[in-house]
């Protein structure tokens, strides 16, 4: 990229001038998802009658959380420039590993669960590497790993369930009911992690140099950047959220099968795009990529209620999926310069 | 046309010919019998070349001359195979750019100013954040690093930009220069490297950035550049020093040729190679 390409026409106007309440609001990358999730919301409130029942709240707000937690992983991960296609498979990788060590081998469950990260972190560690050192594009390293995982899953438990009749202590922490309300721990995680990750990224070093090694590698290196180390955290950062969050799911539904987390990866990354984040590095937002996993799961929980059979949701993300890039790159917002 | 544009008009260019460059100073930067191979290929030859400070001295010379091996020398991304470098009076030995960095060489190029998705003061301060202990951690101080990179960009006088805040996309390449020139004079650079500064710029532009130039010299920092352009060396550099085959074949103080017979001196010597 060039100097010269990199310069948009759309800067036409010319000296300093106050910006108008308008464009601040334009500015908020979340502005835009919040408004659709609103009218999702709208839609299904007006189609059934029970879109704010406790049951439809916990449906929602579960399926949302685990995705949110994946997706914040992801997104600190796109932001600096980098995919992960192997969150979804480690999203039942690791709670099989913390069950299996647990439930079927009686070691001490936090013991379990502290061995169980520690893997789903060292995958994060092998994606890293790889990517780094050999310079392939990440795409390419972690669809390696989504098969390696696949394999796995399937090795460790051919097929069966694992199943947790009577939830322990730490599934507790991680999974059980908030009191009478119809919500789960996973909520809770969700906002204790976004809340965490929005402050790395706006207040610590950390988040600008995250930020400048997607946007562009080289003046970031030349700036003083570590930006293979960079990457590589972030490729950790996303490989333990999804671990955790599976560990979540597990902790609520009491069971896991190498199913779970099918096209999460995928999901994630979606509810990602919808949030604002560039799929070319450099932008994003961690509330936009939550606001993007509740756009996703309310979509998905609302069809079903309006009669929709379960598995046709995802047509419609797919659908929406590609009109939000289009319009991202339309309002010339999509990864800055690249757009 | 470029160059009647930049004695037209520039208030700058006025004091020019006060200017004088104190040699009996200690040089910021000094190469001694400097020579280069790669592998077998011997393209440096015993290199003698010193900047002072508040000096700028530009590299020209016709392709394969050499300039940009001297200049990855000057910034730590080549170490040569023979003779020293003192910086500041003292030997010096780098083998890594963020090392000639660290002790205040500080190289701009047109293509990596800048991160384009970053705000104006998240780039001023990029690998350099201020941040202020609360705590266990170490916070961005944004307050300070705004009003620092407000006041630093307002004295550059940069038009198009509102707000430090802004994402810096919309900057052009000669302002994405002057923002870097403004930074590492900010962060107390010794030695700036410039490569090709004014390469497919403006007339407004390359203008800017030459303006920026001279004010980093003036505030005593050495300036080393590569131009290609004899229309935008003459009016800033301080000394021209002519390179041919990686040697240094002549040095030339300010005022002693003109364009035409500096244009000429780069082709006649080349015919005769």
């Amino acid at each position: 990229m060039t100097s010269e390409t990199s310069r948009p026409s759309a800067m036409l106007h010319g000296g300093p001038r106050q910006k108008s309440v308008i464009e601040q609001l334009l500015g908020i990358r979340e502005l835009a998802p919040g408004l659709g999730l609103i009218v999702v919301a709208l839609f299904f409130t007006a189609q059934t009658a029970n879109f704010w029942s406790p049951q439809t709240m916990t449906a929602i707000t579960t399926v949302a959380s685990t995705i949110a937690i994946v997706s914040i992983g992801v997104t600190m991960l796109m932001i600096s420039g980098e995919f992960d296609l192997s969150v979804g498979q480690n999203f039942a990788f690791t709670p099989i590993i913390w069950a299996l060590l647990f439930v079927s081998n009686g070691i001490n469950e936090w013991v379990a669960l502290v061995i169980a990260l520690v893997v789903a972190c060292l995958v994060g560690v092998v994606n890293g590497l790889v990517t780094t050192i050999f310079a392939i594009p990440s795409f390419i390293a972690t669809l390696g790993m989504f098969f390696v995982l696949q394999g796995m899953n399937n090795l460790l438990i051919s097929g069966h369930q694992l199943i947790m009749f009577d939830p322990s202590i730490a599934m507790s922490v991680l999974g059980a009911r908030l009191g009478t309300t119809p919500f789960y721990m996973p909520l809770l995680w969700m906002f204790v992690i976004a809340g965490a990750f929005w402050f790395v990224l706006a207040r610590l070093r950390y988040g600008n140099w995250t930020f400048a090694t997607g946007g562009r590698v080289g003046p970031a290196k030349a700036m003083g950047v570590p930006t293979a180390r960079v990457k590589r955290i972030n490729f950790v950062v996303s490989a333990f959220l999804a671990g955790l969050a599976g560990c979540m799911q597990f902790a609520y539904i009491r069971g896991v099968t190498q199913g779970q987390g099918q096209n999460y990866e995928l999901l994630a990354i979606t509810a990602a795009v919808l949030g604002g984040t560039s799929l070319f590095g450099g932008t994003g937002t961690i509330w936009g990529s939550v606001i993007g996993a509740f756009l996703l799961s309310a979509i998905q929980i609302g069809l079903v209620l309006i009669g929709v059979p379960g598995s046709f949701y995802v047509t419609f993300i797919g659908v929406m999926l590609v009109i939000v890039v289009i319009a991202n790159v339309r309002l010339g917002r999509f990864g800055g310069s690249q757009a | 046309m470029s160059n009647a544009e930049l004695h037209s008009g520039a208030p700058e260019s006025a004091p020019e010919h006060n200017h004088h460059v104190d040699r009996s100073a200690t040089p910021v930067f000094e190469l001694k019998s400097i020579s280069h191979s790669y592998g077998r290929n011997r393209v440096i030859f015993d290199v003698n070349l010193a900047v002072w400070p508040g000096e700028v001295v530009a590299l020209v010379g016709d392709n394969g001359a050499g300039k940009s091996t001297l200049l990855k020398i000057f910034a730590g991304y080549q170490r040569p195979t023979a003779g020293t470098l003192r910086f500041m009076g003292k030997d010096v030995q780098f083998s890594t750019p963020a090392a000639a960095r660290a002790i205040g060489i500080e190289a701009v190029y047109q293509d990596l100013a800048i991160v384009d998705q970053l705000s104006l003061w998240r780039n001023f301060f990029l690998g350099k954040e201020i941040v202020r202990k609360v705590g266990p951690l170490n916070l961005l101080d944004r307050n300070e690093m705004r009003s620092q990179a407000q006041k630093a960009i307002t004295q550059l006088g940069l038009t198009r930009v509102h707000t430090v805040d802004e994402a810096v996309w919309s900057l052009s390449g000669g302002e994405r220069q002057s923002v870097a020139i403004t930074r590492a004079m900010h962060f107390g650079a010794k030695l700036l490297l410039l490569d090709e500064p004014t390469a497919a710029l403006s007339v407004r532009e390359t203008r800017n950035v030459l303006h920026n130039i001279r004010r980093a010299r003036d505030q005593g920092l050495g300036v080393l550049y590569i131009d290609h352009n004899m229309g935008h060396v003459l009016p800033v550099a301080d000394r021209i020093v002519l390179l041919e085959l990686g040697r240094v074949v002549r040095v030339i103080d300010r005022g002693e040729v003109s364009i035409e017979e500096l244009q000429d001196l780069i082709a006649r010597r080349t015919d005769h190679a």
